[in-house]
């Protein structure tokens, strides 16, 4: 008898092929082959001209072409509705045309039909974003890598591989919450499928049973490697058995059997049986981008294209059709040569002939000054707000902890506001999270208070497609804020630069929570002031209160604003007491006001979080004649230079206290812009106070040097007075 | 690299120097520690050593020009070098181009000593020293027309700073002030030459260095200061028998002059009411350990003013030694710095000229100044009867913001007392 026992297990999700046989055509709906061949038509001579034009350098960057590849597109696209939404990767412009020419054509497109004025625009905008001109869909900012067109349900493609993947999540989540059954698809290719975002976007939709189809063309190369060289799972529907979540694999040159395999994979998310994978086997018939074939660079044979080329899907389909006498040759031909002329006309209509060359309408491009537009948003939804200062408060003021006032403030705008939810690691157990910053929340919201897997790239990436959608306002908890690094791509890639990239008018609402833990002895990579590394980020909003009652007017503005915003918060001053409203956690603090808390004629200090308290202290203890400025608002846009330059232009002096290490500094680049902005007020370089090089070590002395305690702010008041000729004794 | 040879800082708060001789000329050899020129400062001539061997390159700056500290005097050349290897307004370090001063004095403040030099010299001209300047500084000095080469800052590495162009401003306003309720004109210490507004014949007389402290320091003491005056008469018979037996008894080894005795009670006198032996400063009174008597001496370039140091402590015939030693020396310009710069009291007589009373300018930023008037025969009253008395007139002159009016009388009764007694000058 043997000792070990094996059975085989069964994944919990099933993994198919699906082929279709002369059945399935012969019972296809004609108009359904119809719309199919005249859309893939459309995308054919689209590409093919984006092409011609890269090869006449007319296409600054790169042009990732889909010829080849329009069959899993289309045919997925055309089981799809209109208020579905899908994303992509850099290779996109099938996916854009189908959704938009889908959008604007809801019944289908007829071959024989002139081209609707609908079909020229879509054409128009598209070929200009991809020149990179104004009227493109994201006037000239996004070109051929970042395609959005928001109404049509094109959520926005992306150069990061698999980078969109966690937003198409948060479109999902969005539409599972509305309840309106839509569904969101994501489109990458086999060389995403072995990176972080995707795998992990699998697991978390898969968790929370999102309607989200991973969408896999798998056109056998990523760049030249081959999917054989990448994974020992060439067969990368497969992944979906790791997550439970149902997979189809699919001939992507026969669009039919995408169609029906999306058709299938559509009505069970619509059903709320979670997410799909759909993996279609495709071939891009050049080079992973300009006109030249792949078999130019020797990564595959003249011969394997040939044979992709005999599949090609608008042949299939024009021969399926006239098998049926759905159509004859020369409407194929037709269709083909009216395709062909309205790209050229729209091509004309871009490029202009001078001095013997071929060269972009110069009236077309961008204003230079459009260059950073919409960076972030210009705050006017919080035009009408009440702002009230702690001096201008009436009602009662007392002493309360900290992290009671963020979680009570957060309860009060949840159960005002049902479209804010809030996501993190334990932040629905533990009576309020690791910290009980988001105490008692899930008890009163238990779904809108959700604990995520470990995977802060999946969580925030999903937040910010939440935020980017706008029905719903997330605010993210990293339970440390060394976690950004792990999350860097969705934090800074994504969310930080979508409106900008997209454009400059998208909105971004979305509040990332995290707190600072310097003196906790969690060592090097849990130790980080994150302020400094957010504020290279343009598109992040940074508040750090330093007292409970800014805290809730911070809060108040960050949940209203309409850009990302980081709110800093400090395991400090959780505990500490400090001043706060009783009843009234209604008013806001306006984004971009810092505030004097202590006058002085000779040196400006300026701070922030848990270093207010312990400059204050210091200054009185040492008898210096200082203003304290506590920044309050630390993004660029958000420094209060009114208020730092009063400041400046009378104390002649600066002094810049933060706490954490100098490599990912916040004052260095606010000294940089002192020095630049108030040259001729200083008497001496701006000074600073920072931690030590590395980051903080767990060892409790080690610690203890390497961030900026009350020793070193002493030390940097006497230098600062001893720098203006004024030594302390 | 040609090594530069720069002004070195002589003495506490010196700015510039003239070069009163080169005892070397261009093409002569020089060794390490051999004198090079002779250096006259505020009050003394000092020798210029050289730090380092070589060939005097170039004379940048003349005998008889006025030097900034730190600015370029000479080049030194070491073997195969050439003077034009290096021009002069490239302006380095001062460090390792100091050089050194036979008996250096005292050093000067740390601040001082760290100004770096960066100067350029057009020969015969007085040099400017480039001082950094912090940007406020530069704008604060141009708004209220202070020249900032004429200031030691007191930032870091010498950076002159706000306060320090606040200070210049502020001295430059208090003469102003003065003279705006004097319908007397007081002279503004200004470094800008004013014209001569004279027309009748007149010979010219350069000022001297020393002629420049003192117009200064003078004109700064007496705008300044709130003096007050308190004066008593001293009958001096005992004093001066007291001397005639001393005298005889020395056999010639000393001979005690009247102002030996003076001096001895004005140091005692301040042992006993120290509140008089005090300097004001801005952030506060100075309440000095020792008592350092300095000496007024009238020499021919000037008033200067060497020390007797502890001069309570020191006998008569000492004091009587030193003041000699000191007078010859100030007299032959060999003082150093260290022996007339500090004293927390001075002593100036005019009695050797007859001069029976007078009022003295304060020495600051001591406090007090004791001026002494000639030895005569005075019908004194005692009782009911006029007697004849060897009388002798003193006037203190008092820093009121340190010393009030009680303290300066109290002090001038114990010096009295001293004076009168003088057998208590021996306990």
């Amino acid at each position: 008898m043997n000792a070990i026992v094996t059975e085989p297990l069964q994944p919990s999700a099933p993994w198919v092929s699906l082929a279709t046989s002369s059945a399935a055509w012969a019972a296809a709906d004609p108009a359904l082959l119809d719309s199919m061949l005249t859309s893939m038509a459309l995308i054919r001579a689209f590409e093919e001209k984006v092409l011609e034009l890269a090869g006449q350098g007319l296409v600054h960057g790169p042009a990732h072409s889909a010829v080849g590849q329009e069959g899993g597109a289309v045919g997925s696209v055309l089981a799809m509705r209109g208020s579905d939404q899908i994303n992509g990767s850099h290779r996109a412009h099938h996916q854009f045309l189908a959704k938009a020419l889908h959008y604007v054509a809801p019944q289908g497109l007829a071959s024989s039909a002139p081209f609707g004025d609908d079909v020229r625009t879509i054409a128009d905008r598209t070929m200009s974003e991809i020149l990179g001109l104004a009227r493109g869909y994201c006037k000239g900012r996004g070109g051929s890598m970042h395609l959005r067109w928001a109404e049509s349900g094109n959520l926005g493609t992306n150069a990061i591989v698999g980078g969109g993947v966690p937003a198409a999540a948060g479109a999902a989540w969005a539409h599972k919450r509305a309840g309106t059954g839509d569904v969101a698809f994501t489109y990458f290719g086999d060389g995403a499928v072995n990176i972080g975002s995707v795998l992990e976007t699998m697991n978390l939709a898969a968790a929370w049973k999102l309607p989200l189809c991973f969408f896999i063309e798998n056109n056998r190369y990523a760049v030249s490697t081959t999917v054989e060289e990448a994974t020992a799972e060439p067969r990368l529907s497969s992944r979906g058995l790791a997550f439970g979540i149902p997979a189809w694999k699919v001939d992507g040159m026969d669009p039919l059997a995408v169609y029906l395999a999306t058709d299938a994979a559509v009505k069970a998310m619509r059903a709320g049986e979670g997410p799909t994978i759909i993996e279609v086997d495709v071939y891009r018939y050049f080079h992973q981008n300009g006109p030249l074939p792949g078999s130019a660079f020797g990564y595959r044979t003249k011969d394997e294209e040939k044979a992709w080329r005999a599949r090609d899907p608008i042949d299939r389909v024009a021969a399926e059709m006239a098998a049926r006498q759905l159509i004859g040759e020369d409407q194929v031909a037709s269709l083909r040569a009216r395709a062909v002329a309205l790209m050229d006309e729209i091509a004309a209509g871009l490029i202009e002939q001078h001095d013997g060359k071929r060269r972009i309408v110069p009236s077309l491009w961008p204003s230079p000054d459009f260059r950073d537009f919409g960076v972030r948003g210009d705050l006017s939804e919080l035009q009408d707000v009440r702002y009230v200062e702690q001096e201008e408060f009436t009602g009662e003021i007392t002493e309360s902890r900290f992290v009671d006032v963020v979680a009570d403030v957060m309860e009060r705008r949840m159960r005002e506001n049902d479209g804010i939810v809030v996501m993190g690691e334990d932040v629905h157990r533990l009576k309020g999270g690791t910290n009980g910053a988001t105490r008692g929340l899930s008890t009163i919201f238990p779904d809108r208070v959700l604990g995520t897997p470990i995977a802060e790239n999946a969580f925030v990436g999903l937040a910010g497609g939440i935020a980017m959608d706008g029905r719903y306002v997330p605010v993210v908890e990293f339970m440390y804020p060394d976690f950004m690094w792990v999350a860097a791509d969705q934090v800074f890639n994504q969310i930080g630069k979508a409106r900008h990239m997209f454009g400059g008018d998208g909105e971004v609402p979305l509040v990332l929570r995290t707190k600072v833990a310097m003196g906790t002895g969690y060592g090097s990579q849990h130790s980080m002031d994150p302020a400094g590394i957010f504020a290279t980020a343009p598109g992040w909003r940074i508040v750090a209160a330093s007292t409970p009652y800014d805290y809730v007017g911070l809060m108040n503005s960050a949940l209203r604003c309409k850009d990302p915003v980081l709110v800093l918060e400090h395991v400090d001053l959780y505990n500490s007491k400090g001043p706060a409203p009783v009843g009234d956690l209604d008013y806001f603090i306006p984004l971009g006001k810092a505030k004097r808390v202590r006058t002085g004629q000779h040196l400006t200090v300026l701070t922030y979080l848990a270093m207010v308290r312990p400059v204050l202290d210091a200054v009185e203890k040492l008898g210096v004649d200082a203003d304290v400025i506590d920044l309050r608002s630390l993004d660029r846009a958000g420094i209060d230079w009114d208020l730092i330059e009063q400041s400046i232009d009378k104390t002649g002096n600066v002094l810049i206290v933060e706490q954490g290490a100098s490599g990912t500094s916040y004052g260095g680049w606010l000294a940089a812009e002192i020095q630049n902005r108030c040259f001729d007020m200083l008497d001496q370089p701006v000074q600073r106070v920072h931690g030590g090089e590395a980051s903080p070590s767990i060892s409790k002395v080690l610690e203890a040097a390497a961030f900026a305690g009350p020793d070193d702010v002493e030390a940097g008041l006497r230098l600062a007075m001893a720098g203006q000729g004024r030594p302390l004794a | 690299m040609p090594h530069i040879i720069v002004m070195p800082a002589l003495s506490a708060g010196m700015e510039e120097a003239t070069i009163a001789r080169w005892l070397k000329s261009v093409g002569n050899m020089v060794a390490a520690g051999e004198v090079i020129a002779e250096i006259e400062t505020d009050k003394a001539t000092m020798e210029l050593e050289a730090e380092r061997a070589g060939t005097i390159g170039r004379i940048i700056a003349a005998e008889g020009t006025t030097v900034a500290l730190n600015a370029p005097i000479a080049l030194l050349l070491a073997k195969g070098e050439e003077a034009g290897d290096l021009s002069v307004d490239a302006g380095e370090g001062a460090e390792d181009r100091q050089a050194s001063v036979q008996q250096t004095p005292e050093q000067p403040d740390s601040a001082q000593k760290q100004v770096p030099a960066a100067a350029g010299v057009s020969a015969g001209a007085v040099a400017h020293r480039r001082s950094p300047a912090s940007p406020l500084a530069r704008r604060l000095a141009q708004e209220k027309g202070v020249e900032i080469e004429s200031l030691n800052g007191s930032g870091p590495r010498g950076r002159v700073v706000r306060v320090d162009i606040e200070a210049a401003a502020a001295a430059r306003q208090e003469p102003a002030r003065a003279s705006a309720v004097d319908p007397a004109p007081s002279p503004v210490p200004t470094r800008a030459r004013q014209a001569a507004p004279v027309d009748q014949p007149h010979d010219e007389i350069p000022l001297t260095n020393i002629r420049k402290v003192i117009a200064r320091r003078l004109t700064e003491a007496k705008s300044t200061i709130p003096h007050f005056y308190l004066e008593v008469d001293c009958e001096i018979d005992a004093l001066l028998d007291l001397r005639e037996t001393l005298n005889l008894q020395g056999e010639g080894q000393y001979k005690l002059s009247v102002n030996d005795f003076v001096i001895k009670a004005a140091a005692l006198a301040l042992r006993q009411v120290p509140e008089a032996n005090r300097a004001w400063t801005d952030d506060a009174i100075l309440q000095f350990h020792n008592v350092d008597v300095s000496v007024a001496v009238a020499t021919d370039g000037g008033l200067i003013t060497p020390i007797v140091e502890q001069a309570d402590r020191a006998g008569l015939a000492s004091i009587s030694a030193e003041v000699k030693a000191l007078a010859a020396r100030a007299r032959d310009g060999l003082l150093q710095p260290a022996e007339y710069q500090g004293g927390s009291f001075t002593i100036s007589n005019l009695g050797m000229f007859g001069v029976k009373a007078f009022s003295a300018i304060i020495n600051p930023p001591q406090s007090c100044i004791l001026a002494v008037g000639a030895a005569e025969r005075r019908p004194v009253v005692r009782g009911d009867v006029c007697v004849p008395a060897t009388v002798m007139s003193c006037t203190l002159s008092v820093d009121h913001r340190a010393v009030d009016g009680a303290v300066g009388a109290r002090y001038l009764a114990a010096f009295k007392a001293l004076i009168e007694q003088p057998l208590r000058l021996m306990l």
